[in-house]
């Protein structure tokens, strides 16, 4: 089985730790791993801005540098879900992409399945539900409707000994990212950074984690402007931490 | 900045107000959490009154000519408008050959589309809204700023010095919501007594036997038309369903989803008028939803049964307010009815959403409405309303995607070395 | 071509795909153990007040004693002597204003929200909300467990019009406070016979 990891555009340029971090968790867990050169962006950015066209080409990009993999892994739930929705209608061919391309932590949880401890992380940590991670990939279940609980973050979270794990009140109500919405509609975007972040600290946790590095970066943002002391890592760094 | 952000951003300048006008619907939202989740056949229920929807809009022609006849049958007389302008006008002749000077009306967001109130009044008819909330808002000169909870933006004191100005309350400083809904109590019941006639909306109606369904907490339907000798009701094309069995599983969700509540107080049927009253009048009112059932990307929008549960998820119209929207119904259905209804007009609201999809998970109709908005997103071009700075900001990052070695000479300035420089133990 | 026709006609010339009718036979929807001490609980979350009727009690004593102070009572049942006003008899609808009881028929009551249905069966049916407070008999072995089951009950009779009614007419519209006792009645007493 061979795997390549996606690392997208805002991972690569502004959290290469994580891309790091994702590589040396797969390989620690004996997974065939290659990362192919000459990755940018999948594309989301513009098509949730509303230009879907300018992600077309990248679209097809995608499907030919990921074309001899098996699965395509990556440590970003946004971008995981836009590239399964929609892909497909964005080529004028098949596309391979949308039914290969998992997000790192549904990719763990479903299909390498790890039961043996990960090492220790004993500290307190919130886990972030990023949106398109609850509502379109099935990480967690949406508090908004009546099926059975569960949530894959956390699952993965207590291989690590030592650890804590809470979620903030209101567990997956949007921290106001979005995209481009944090540029348009940058007064909401801040409003909601802020009460996330808060929500976050009240759980006492030291570390808010979570599948999305852009939700996380909005909210680091806003932590620190407002003096608010608490970290960020992305699941896949605290997951890979001491191995 | 879009028209939604400018004035989203104006509503954030007050904390506090805001942060109340936040925590009030999301409690709402909880309260609806409550109902739903203690309600084991909850998503199976959302995907029959789905399904119901899909099959009842698709076959809308066949379920309109079987409620009409039937209605006709049952001896009311069943009126069809072309759009807005035309309703009003039916509305207009009605009420004058009966020689109606005032009227009492249950809420209704077909009415306020239409602008039938100011109309009216400008004809010389006295309307008079008999929702608490309604009434409010029409003695302020105001739109609702929320479909089911139309005066909720206001503060006790607000309200109870209007009701002190309009003579409604009489002991000054009295601003206790039990006072003030006793006061309008018996403001109200006065008019019940005195008016022309009653007018009604629908939350459905009954193609199998030409039932006009109305629920409401306060029994202000109920009232509105068991005094006058005169009931006019108003519906929408898209509010007829097939049955009785389709009801339960609508009247099942509507209230859970709106208020968190398992039921409303009263839901009425309306079949004939009272003994010695005149025949009721329905007005079938299309108004553009002969159109929209035809646009292939958004007609599934016209599903809606106008619960309000995606405004009180949305964490935008939460912390936006309902006048941030330029549309007469916000959040994100409104959104989208905008956009159907005129969307040059309306392009500056598709701003308002993160797609974060709680509305679509909360949606007792299962709307995919966040989706909906990312679909409008992309036609703005077509109207010419695509914001430039948008354009030219998403063409300028596609050129650098696009250009592996443009993104690598830009992601090379960047404080950290980027992944795609690093060197892979694999590699070595 | 009238309106109807040219309405008709343009929703016949868009709609592409027909989406079939889905059956209901699948929804398990909820079912109560005890079907009665569900809807008498419901019934109080709504705001009613739920009396069982003792046996061998008087009706009209109950409702007095219930309603001490009440003037004007209006009711066209025939098991109802205190009545000083009957709602089939009123020259109009208006003449039932003041009335502080008004005593009715329920057919039925739903477990699963405290609905109970209320067909028109007086002419005037004002009485059902102009009341300050409202008494609905209610026999106790009419009782279904949900919407599904009472829509299958559902008989609006002549007159044409029905009800559901759970608990008192209510408003939250100033500042989301609950208040009682809206623009019909403020109070809603069930007697379970």
């Amino acid at each position: 089985m061979k795997i390549g990891l996606f690392v997208p555009c805002y991972v690569d340029a502004l959290f290469p730790q994580v891309g790091v971090a994702s590589y040396n968790l797969l390989r620690y867990l004996g997974v065939d791993v290659e990362y192919p050169k000459g990755q940018t962006c999948c594309g989301q950015p513009m098509a949730n801005g509303g230009f879907e066209s300018q992600a077309a080409p990248l679209a097809q990009k995608m499907e030919e540098l990921f074309q001899g993999f098996d699965y395509v892994v990556a440590p970003s739930v946004s971008c995981t879900a836009f590239i399964r929705h929609h892909y497909p209608s964005l080529l004028d061919h098949e596309c391979k992409m949308a039914g290969k391309c998992m997000d790192i932590v549904e990719f763990l949880h479903d299909i390498v399945k790890p039961t043996a401890p990960l090492g220790s992380f004993p500290h307190r940590v919130s886990i972030h539900n990023s949106c398109h991670g609850v509502r379109e990939l099935g990480l967690s279940s949406p508090s908004e409707e009546h099926i059975p609980q569960f949530n894959k973050i956390r699952d993965l979270l207590q291989l690590k000994e030592g650890i804590e794990i809470y979620e903030p009140e209101r567990k997956d109500e949007c921290c106001g990212f979005g995209g481009l919405f944090c540029v348009e509609e940058s007064a909401v975007s801040t409003r909601m950074g802020l009460d996330k972040v808060r929500r976050h600290a009240a759980t006492g946790a030291e570390f808010i984690t979570g599948a999305d590095c852009s939700c996380l970066m909005h909210q680091s943002a806003i932590a620190r402007k407002n003096g608010i002391q608490i970290e960020f890592k992305h699941v896949a760094e605290i997951l890979a931490a001491g191995l | 900045m879009s028209k939604h952000s400018k004035k989203a951003k104006a509503f954030l300048k007050d904390a506090g107000y805001s942060e109340w006008h936040d925590a009030t619907f999301w409690a709402v939202r909880e309260k609806r959490d409550n109902m739903s989740h203690g309600l084991p056949e909850w998503e199976q229920l959302r995907e029959k009154a789905s399904q119901i929807k899909l099959h009842t809009l698709s076959h809308l022609d066949q379920y309109l000519e079987q409620f009409a006849s039937q209605a006709e049958k049952n001896g009311t007389i069943v009126h069809w408008a072309a759009d807005a302008a035309e309703f009003n006008q039916i509305v207009f002749e009605i009420l004058s050959s009966h020689g109606v000077k005032k009227i009492v009306k249950s809420k209704s967001m077909l009415t306020e589309e239409c602008g039938m109130n100011p109309y009216l009044e400008s004809k010389g008819i006295e309307v008079v809204e008999t929702d608490l909330g309604e009434r409010i808002i029409q003695l302020l000169g105001q739109a609702p700023s929320h479909i089911v909870m139309p005066a909720v933006h206001l503060t006790p004191d607000q309200v109870g010095e209007l009701f002190e100005r309009e003579g409604i309350s009489d002991e000054i400083g009295n601003h206790d919501p039990t006072y003030l809904t006793y006061r309008a109590r018996l403001s109200l019941r006065n008019e019940f007594l005195t008016a022309g006639a009653g007018m009604t909306g629908a939350n459905f109606g009954i193609a199998a036997t030409g039932d006009i369904v109305v629920c409401t907490n306060e029994g202000n339907a109920d009232m509105s038309t068991s005094c006058p000798k005169l009931h006019i009701a108003a519906l929408g094309l898209e509010k007829v369903i097939p049955d009785y069995d389709s009801l339960a599983v609508f009247q099942r969700l509507l209230c859970r989803s709106a208020t968190g509540q398992p039921t409303t107080s009263y839901t009425s049927h309306f079949r004939k008028a009272r003994p010695g009253a005149e025949p009721m009048h329905i007005i079938l009112v299309d108004n553009g939803r002969s159109q929209w059932i035809g646009n292939q990307q958004h007609w599934k929008t016209l599903k809606c049964i106008r619960c309000g549960s995606c405004m009180n998820t949305c964490p935008v119209y939460r912390r936006s307010g309902g006048y941030s929207y330029s549309y007469f119904i916000p959040g994100p259905v409104g959104v989208n009815l905008g956009m159907l209804r005129d969307p040059r007009a309306h392009s500056g609201n598709v701003s308002a959403c993160t797609l974060c999809k709680s509305c679509q998970c909360v949606c007792p109709v299962k709307i995919d409405l966040g989706e909906q908005i990312y679909q409008w997103r992309q036609q703005l071009p077509e109207w010419g309303t695509e914001p430039a700075s948008k354009r030219m900001l998403c063409k300028g990052m596609s050129t650098v995607f696009n250009h592996p070695l443009l993104y690598k000479t830009a992601t090379g300035v960047l404080p950290k070395k980027p992944f795609h420089s690093l060197k892979l133990d694999k590699d070595e | 071509m009238s309106r109807k026709e040219e309405i008709l006609g343009r929703i016949r010339a868009v709609i592409r795909e027909r989406y079939d009718k889905p059956s209901l036979d699948d929804l398990q929807a909820t079912v109560f153990p005890d079907p009665l001490a569900a809807f008498i609980a419901a019934s109080q979350t709504a705001g009613s007040k739920v009396v069982e009727l003792a046996t061998g009690a008087d009706i009209n004593e109950t409702v007095r004693g219930l309603f001490p102070e009440a003037g004007v009572i209006a009711s066209n049942l025939p098991e109802i002597s205190i009545a000083t006003l009957n709602p089939d008899t009123v020259g109009s609808a208006q003449e039932l204003n003041g009335t502080d009881v008004g005593i009715i028929r329920g057919s039925f009551g739903v477990a699963e929200n405290g609905c109970i249905w209320i067909p028109q069966a007086m002419k005037e049916k004002a009485v059902c909300f102009i009341s300050e407070n409202l008494v609905i008999l209610l026999s106790k072995t009419e009782i279904v467990n949900n919407m599904h089951e009472a829509y299958r009950r559902v008989d609006l009779g002549d007159y044409g019009y029905g009800t559901f009614i759970s608990g008192p007419s209510k408003t939250a519209d100033i500042a989301q406070t609950l208040v009682m006792g809206a623009q019909a009645a403020r109070s809603v007493t069930v007697v379970l016979v």
